[in-house]
């Protein structure tokens, strides 16, 4: 296995890890928008903390190998639409993810905080948290598209 | 334009492959996570999460994620190499043992489930969903670098 084998493996593993928070954060998304008292929402925002690593680690590495894996193939540029596009989408995703995390933070917050169980439960059916949610998801489903089919390669 | 981004069979499979695998990983972890943070838990609601999770996400990125995989194996024409890669053998091997376990997880969490509360049995279902977050770790390993 050379290096460029052990890059591609490390940088498809830190996708995976990102996949593995938008599932988790999906569950509780879903889950959080049913949930009917103040106690059940803080049992649920108990898992919340298992996908921020998830996501930095996997959202940083993805960049820095993905980048690197470019420098280092012959086959493919930096400059390639495809590779430029995909760092793009990076971009959007994580200031998507961002105005996410900050929306739910808060309502943790609320929630912890000894905020009104009517507030915390209005804020995790409101739909404003899970659009930004769910376009996060439909960024990282192009980020996949643009990975796999490669556009103008 | 159009053709220089018209998909080839091969990865339009490997998309589903790709994003059963994902799917199932994210279902395993959320699993594992739930589990872990109810285990000590007297209602068994954060286990009831997990036993749901294992059932409605990563039993159906399971079924998607192999599907795909018998897709790639005869669009890449791999039955055709005369010395199957050893990264291959990983895969079958991850993805089938894997099931079983999950399929295992499923049984003994479905029973724990209609016993109430977070027995032994959905403890155990947590235990196979941990074990099988190693498991795929290692299988999405093999499958990027291809080692031989």
């Amino acid at each position: 296995m050379g290096f460029y084998d052990w890059m591609l493996s490390l940088h498809i593993l830190a996708a995976f890890a990102i996949a593995a928070a938008l599932v988790l954060y999906t569950v509780l998304v879903v889950v959080g928008r049913r949930a009917d008292t103040l106690d059940r929402t803080r049992l649920l925002f108990r898992l919340a903390p298992v996908g921020g690593p998830l996501i930095a680690v996997g959202m940083g590495l993805t960049l820095l190998l993905g980048i690197v894996l470019a420098i280092d193939s012959d086959e493919f540029q930096l400059w390639d639409p495809w590779v430029m596009a995909a760092i793009l989408l990076w971009a959007l995703f994580a200031e998507v993810g961002r105005r996410t995390g900050v929306y739910y933070t808060e309502t943790q917050k609320l929630a912890e905080g000894g905020g009104a169980e009517a507030e915390v439960l209005g804020r995790l059916r409101a739909s404003t948290g899970a659009r930004l949610h769910y376009a996060g998801l439909g960024i990282f489903l192009l980020l996949l598209l643009d990975m796999i089919f490669k556009p103008g390669a | 334009m159009l053709a220089a981004i018209r998909p080839d069979d091969v990865d339009v499979a490997l998309l589903f492959h790709v994003l059963g695998a994902m799917i199932l990983l994210g279902g395993l972890v959320t699993a594992a996570t739930a589990g872990i943070a109810g285990w000590r838990e007297d209602t068994g609601q954060l286990q009831r999460l997990a036993y749901k999770t294992l059932l409605l996400v990563a039993f159906p990125g399971l079924v998607v994620m192999r599907l795909a995989a018998e897709w790639v194996y005869r669009e890449e024409n791999l039955d055709a190499v005369p010395e199957e890669p050893a990264w291959i053998g990983i895969g079958y091997i991850t993805a089938d043992l894997g099931g079983l376990l999950l399929l295992v997880a499923l049984v003994l969490g479905g029973i724990g489930v209609r016993r109430g509360g977070g027995g032994a049995l959905l403890k155990a279902a947590v235990v196979l969903a941990t074990l099988l977050v190693a498991v795929y770790v290692v299988a999405v390993w093999a499958m990027g670098a291809k080692p031989t």
